[in-house]
């Protein structure tokens, strides 16, 4: 109602009195976000100016402010090292990857979870399912070494007792980006599902029921009912993960690939382990900084561009 | 938040009625310690009935940055109070330590040094960036503080004082009188070697001939059980092929790329790898690996090479002398008559330089509240034996015990229990150190060998101005790592092909352009040096 | 009648027994590729060193050892001390984050509420751009004074933007009629969410405190960051990390010229502490589950 006569009326005074009003009818509701707002105020927004850093020769008795100002020159170790496209291309495309078959496998989760009528093995399932989770990156790491290892691992000692020819992993790139999505997939289906779960768990029982009655078979209602409402947390998470694409899992790849196998890294190299091996022994934090920066920069652009679409198609599911 | 600021409050007013009737005690006025003890004692005196704020001026709390993990055995707390008593006594201060633990310590330690938080005494050295620190305003120069320690001063000669300063300024304390080599190098099997007909390995030639030993002699052994973080192997062999010499100062990640020529020619600097000794490397180390001297997947093994060695699993490992004088002694008691031999990568070509005085140093934090009293307390350490052994060893009695002049663990000692570190690496005296019974006696042959012939860091006082390349480092550093190990073990199947390859990508990354300026900056020095 | 009943239901049966088939197959794989690493781990970590560097990780120990869990429990204190603070912090933080999630995720799921778009925004914002290490390390200890502080730890992770985000989305299945008739009886906005709304929410508030509390339960960077070991009990995971780094790092720190040998059960000393701070996580997760689900289908709405 308000936004009709917003467009109406142009002039500043009436604009502000427009402002006081909203202000007025929403007051209680204002003041219920004002502590979140002040959280990200204080946490987020204050710290923001320090970006500048990616600018400046940082001086620590100087300050942020007051150190000398080298424009791009932070940028410059990013071009020069000629690896910018691929580095942008790895990590875009592992997280399309993550998002979009992760997602969908926990929703695979989730639903057939929601089939199983034995509340015992249904609990049983999701607490060892949600085990990964915890498991830190070092050990999955080590554990991928067991398996993997061309001359101790668990992989080739079966290979070799049944007669087959042992596989070199660790010298196969064509195979990484496999490894590395089953072990994300493994690592986050089970947490994930959580935000799935709750949602079908949520869903109204008489809906089901009368689904039911009208003699909606099983797939029917799973395609009809639990999958629509799934709908908007699965579009929310994809719009959020698309502002973080360029921001990699150091961890994981880390761990996963180490920082020394470059026979690896065609396929396995990404922005954080690119900057981890350039700033190995040349601690700088503008460097960081500047990084960083990019990879804001490329989220912001993407995530802008995709939440205008999704708001021309279903305004309800944009993010803003 | 606020209370903490009405005690502020209160605390500076106290200060300046203090300052006003002069009963202020700090190291700025007061001539000898004596006269000090004496003017806190009367201060102590006219406040009895002070508040504690008062006794908080009373006392200086000083900290003293360490590298480490904090002891939770509580044998650190009771070493604290003995040599607090020591402080209090001399000073009138208590010295506690700031630990930056080892969870991401580079980060830690570089935050600490950037929010310019007020600590006193710093560890820093030549591994922690103490020049980019020292540039960057992160230290407090120390020319007007060094009345405070004068014995400490005094020994310290002229040119050891040069090592010290950027631009003229003194920033550092350097531990210039203790005794330590840390050249590395490679452990072996004396009993496996003699059974092979080798001697003494003397190079990469006859290690080689070693590992091919093991290999055919010692089934279920991986020769070398390296994992592809170990990085010395290129290393070994500039130092022991050729007459190169580290510099440091110049980061490059993997492999260091740029190297001073030799003794005679240490102002000219080149890179090894576009030489034809790189090349001879590479191939080298491509039949080394396709003659299994290391696991296949060495580049991702992340296992404990000398957990392997000491188990009999690996023939070799690779460390330096220091921790050789450990790990033989450990060797000799584990496995009676291993013989574990050491073939220090210098020795080949006598080719060694001394370690820096200033590997480890000690600073004044920039925004240091008591440098003074942080001087003092720093002289008490280095020049009171009492003092300097309750923080590096601990307590006698408990620590350790003093047997015909030789360390030894006392009677019932567990590490569990009396486990004890400060992690002190700045600044030990030679003179308060003791020969310990946990150590390999031929150590001291061994260091008269390298005196014999290791020349004084000719690059002492050479600091190297990053900025200019600073992107250019960062993008060879990544290319040296991508490509390092694969080359150093011998994991490109074509080891020519590789080197070109390497090459290229260096020349991309700006490998010129840091080499000129490297030597724009040594010739420098260079007139620095000799015109003096 | 009867007959076409018959008919649905034989086939819907058959649909069910297939759809019930699949789920039972799927999960059991599932959860069977989840249990295996945490069975390693277990018998890793009741294994000798030794026989864990010469055979590497077995389902069954083949030396068995419990000189990890030793080294860790040598200092009970600081595991006790760790789990407490852990769980204050877990417990304060969850209550305080939901309450405030869940206030802004109402207000700014309000079809009426004229700015719920540029405040979701604001708020969306702060997950693209971050200031970075050093403005925020400066921020929190310099400005905010919260060196040595448990706040350090409990303010940050109290509310991310996905959580409020996701918040609003749960709340926006709550009909607005409810909020609209109940607007007419003369209730405020802040009446509206505390008596009607947070009732209906429980399925929400279930989910994101389950996320909440793991979060802080797994929390151990801006421990590093702003706790510095003077302070007396800091939170388990830190503990945690700094046991396994200190092992690494004797070994491979550029200082490591100076530190004395040390015999540390390195790789079963990881294992153990991956089952330490897992564990309470198993044993207590069916329990939050029970509530989880319950909550779940309570809250469901029921039109």
């Amino acid at each position: 109602m308000n936004t009709k006569i917003m467009k109406t009326n142009v002039s500043t005074k009436k604009n502000r009195g427009q402002f006081l009003r909203t202000l007025k009818k929403n007051k209680l509701l204002i003041i219920m976000c004002l502590p979140a707002i002040l959280f990200f105020l204080i946490f987020s927004y204050l710290p923001m100016p320090g970006l500048y850093l990616a600018f400046i020769r940082f001086n620590y008795a100087q300050g942020i402010f007051n150190s000398p100002f080298v424009g791009l020159e932070n940028f410059r170790f990013l071009i020069l090292s000629g690896k910018l496209w691929e580095l942008t291309k790895n990590t875009v495309l592992y997280n399309a990857a993550f998002i979009l078959i992760g997602s969908s496998l926990q929703v695979c989760v989730a639903v057939l979870l929601n089939e199983i009528a034995n509340k015992r093995f249904k609990k049983f399932s999701q607490t060892i399912m949600f085990l990964p989770h915890f498991i830190s990156f070092v050990l999955v790491g080590l554990f991928a070494y067991n398996i993997l290892s061309f001359d101790f691992g668990v992989l080739n000692t079966f290979l070799r007792s049944v007669g087959l020819e042992p596989v070199k992993a660790y010298s196969t790139p064509e195979v990484w980006p496999i490894i590395i999505v089953v072990t994300h997939l493994w690592k986050s289906t089970g947490y994930g599902s959580i935000i799935y779960f709750a949602t079908i768990m949520g869903i109204d029982p008489q809906i089901i029921e009368a689904s039911q009655i009208d003699g909606a078979n099983v797939f029917q209602k799973i395609r009809f009912i639990i999958l629509p409402s799934i709908r908007p947390t699965f579009v929310i998470l994809l719009l959020f993960s698309i502002g973080s694409i360029l921001r990699g899992n150091f961890q994981l790849f880390y761990n996963m690939v180490g920082s020394s196998n470059s026979m690896l890294f065609e396929t396995t190299d990404i922005i954080e382990t690119f900057v981890f091996r350039a700033l190995i022994n040349n601690f700088n934090f503008s460097l960081g900084s500047a990084v960083s920066l990019y990879q804001s920069v490329f989220g912001f652009a993407l995530i802008m561009v995709s939440n205008w679409v999704v708001r021309r198609i279903e305004p309800d599911y944009a993010l803003f | 938040m606020k209370t903490r600021f009405k005690l502020l409050a209160l605390l500076m007013v106290l200060v300046l009625i203090m300052g006003i009737t002069g009963c202020v005690k700090s190291g700025e006025t007061s001539g000898t310690q004596g006269q000090m003890t004496e003017e806190n004692k009367s201060g102590d005196i006219s406040k009895t009935d002070s508040t504690e704020d008062g006794e908080e001026l009373e006392f200086v709390e000083l900290t003293f940055l360490m590298m480490g993990n904090v002891p939770t055995n509580g044998q650190l707390e009771l070493a604290m109070a003995e040599w607090n008593k020591i402080l209090e006594e001399e000073i009138n201060a208590h010295l506690k330590i700031e630990w930056v633990e080892w969870a991401d310590w580079l980060t830690k330690y570089n935050l600490l040094m950037a929010s310019g938080e007020p600590i006193d005494l710093i560890t820093s050295g030549d591994w922690l960036d103490m020049w980019p620190n020292a540039q960057k305003g992160a230290f407090m120069p120390l020319d007007d503080l060094l009345q405070y320690a004068p014995l400490t001063s005094a020994d310290i000669t002229a040119e050891e004082w040069e090592t010290c300063k950027l631009d003229d300024t003194t920033y550092f304390f350097p531990e210039q009188n203790y005794t330590q080599y840390v050249n590395h190098g490679f452990y072996y099997r004396g009993d496996w070697a003699k059974e092979f007909g080798i001697d003494k390995v003397t190079d990469y030639e006859s290690f080689g001939q070693y590992l091919q030993g093991v290999a055919d002699n010692k089934e279920g052994v991986v020769p070398w059980d390296a994992n592809g973080s170990k990085f010395d192997l290129y290393d070994g062999w500039i130092i022991s092929e050729t007459d190169s010499l580290e510099l440091l100062m110049v980061p490059t990640g993997y492999h260091k790329a740029v190297w001073a020529e030799s003794k005679e020619n240490k102002y000219t600097a080149y890179s090894p790898i576009f030489n034809d000794t790189f090349m001879e490397f590479a191939k080298t180390m491509q039949e080394w690996g396709d003659a299994g001297y290391w696991r296949e997947d060495v580049l991702n093994f992340k296992g404990d090479t000398r957990e392997l060695f000491k188990a009999g699993q690996s023939g070799a490992d690779q460390h330096h002398t220091q921790t050789y004088r450990g790990l033989r002694w450990e060797m000799d008691n584990l496995i009676p008559g291993s013989e574990i031999g050491f073939y220090p990568f210098g020795s080949t070509r006598k080719n060694l330089t001394q370690l820096s005085i200033i590997h480890g140093a000690t600073a004044i934090g920039a925004n240091s509240q008591n440098p003074e009293r942080a001087v003092m307390a720093y002289e008490i350490l280095r020049q009171n034996e009492e003092f300097y052994r309750l923080f590096v060893y601990g307590r006698e009695g408990v620590q350790y015990e003093i047997v015909d002049g030789v360390k030894t663990r006392p009677e019932g000692y567990n590490d569990a229990d009396h486990e004890f570190y400060t992690d002190f690496w700045s600044g030990r005296e030679d003179k308060f150190e003791l020969p310990t019974d946990t150590e390999y006696a031929g150590i001291y042959d061994l260091w008269a060998e390298f005196d014999s012939y290791a020349i004084p860091d000719p690059y002492s006082r050479f600091i190297f101005d990053r900025t200019p390349v600073e992107a250019e480092l960062a993008a060879i550093s990544d290319v040296t790592s991508a490509l390092g190990p694969a080359i150093t073990y011998g994991k490109t199947g074509d080891p020519e092909a590789a080197v070109v390859e390497y090459r290229e990508k260096l020349k991309k990354a700006g490998i010129d352009k840091v080499l000129e300026e490297v030597q724009r900056q040594l010739d420098d020095y260079k007139v620095m040096v000799e015109g003096k | 009648m009867i007959e076409k009943n018959n008919k649905l239901s034989s086939k819907k049966d058959s649909g069910k027994v297939i759809m019930t088939a699949v789920s039972y197959v799927f999960i059991t794989f599932f959860t069977l590729a989840c249990l295996l690493p945490f069975i390693l781990m277990l018998s890793s970590s009741l294994t000798s060193e030794k026989s864990v560097i010469i055979n590497g990780f077995n389902l069954w120990p083949k030396e068995f050892s419990t000189l990890a869990y030793k080294i860790i429990f040598e200092n009970p204190k600081d595991i006790l001390g760790g789990y407490i603070v852990t769980i204050l912090l877990t417990t304060i933080g969850t209550a305080l984050g939901l309450w405030i999630i869940s206030m802004t995720g109402y207000a700014l799921q309000r079809k009426d509420f004229a700015w719920r778009n540029k405040i979701t925004y604001f708020f969306y914002f702060t997950t693209l751009f971050s200031g970075g290490l050093v403005p925020y390390y400066l921020l929190m200890t310099k400005y905010l004074g919260l060196k040595d502080n448990y706040l350090a730890i409990l303010l940050p992770g109290l509310m991310s933007p996905w959580l409020i985000i996701l918040m609003r989305n749960f709340m926006k299945s709550i009909p607005h009629s409810i909020t609209e008739s109940a607007k007419i009886d003369g209730a405020n906005d802040f009446q509206i969410y505390t008596k009607l709304i947070m009732p209906l929410a429980k399925p929400a508030l279930a989910t994101i405190g389950l996320f909440l509390a793991l979060q802080y339960w797994n929390e151990w960077y801006n421990a590093m960051l702003f706790l510095s070991p003077n302070v007396e009990h800091r939170p388990l995971q830190l503990y945690l990390y700094n046991v396994v780094t200190q092992a690494e790092s004797i070994k491979n720190s550029a200082a490591n010229s100076n530190v004395p040998p040390q015999d540390m059960p390195n790789e079963t000393i990881k294992m153990a502490v991956g089952i330490i701070a897992t564990g309470p996580v198993i044993i207590f997760y069916p329990f939050v589950q029970k509530y989880f689900i319950q909550g779940i289908t309570i809250g469901a709405v029921k039109g």
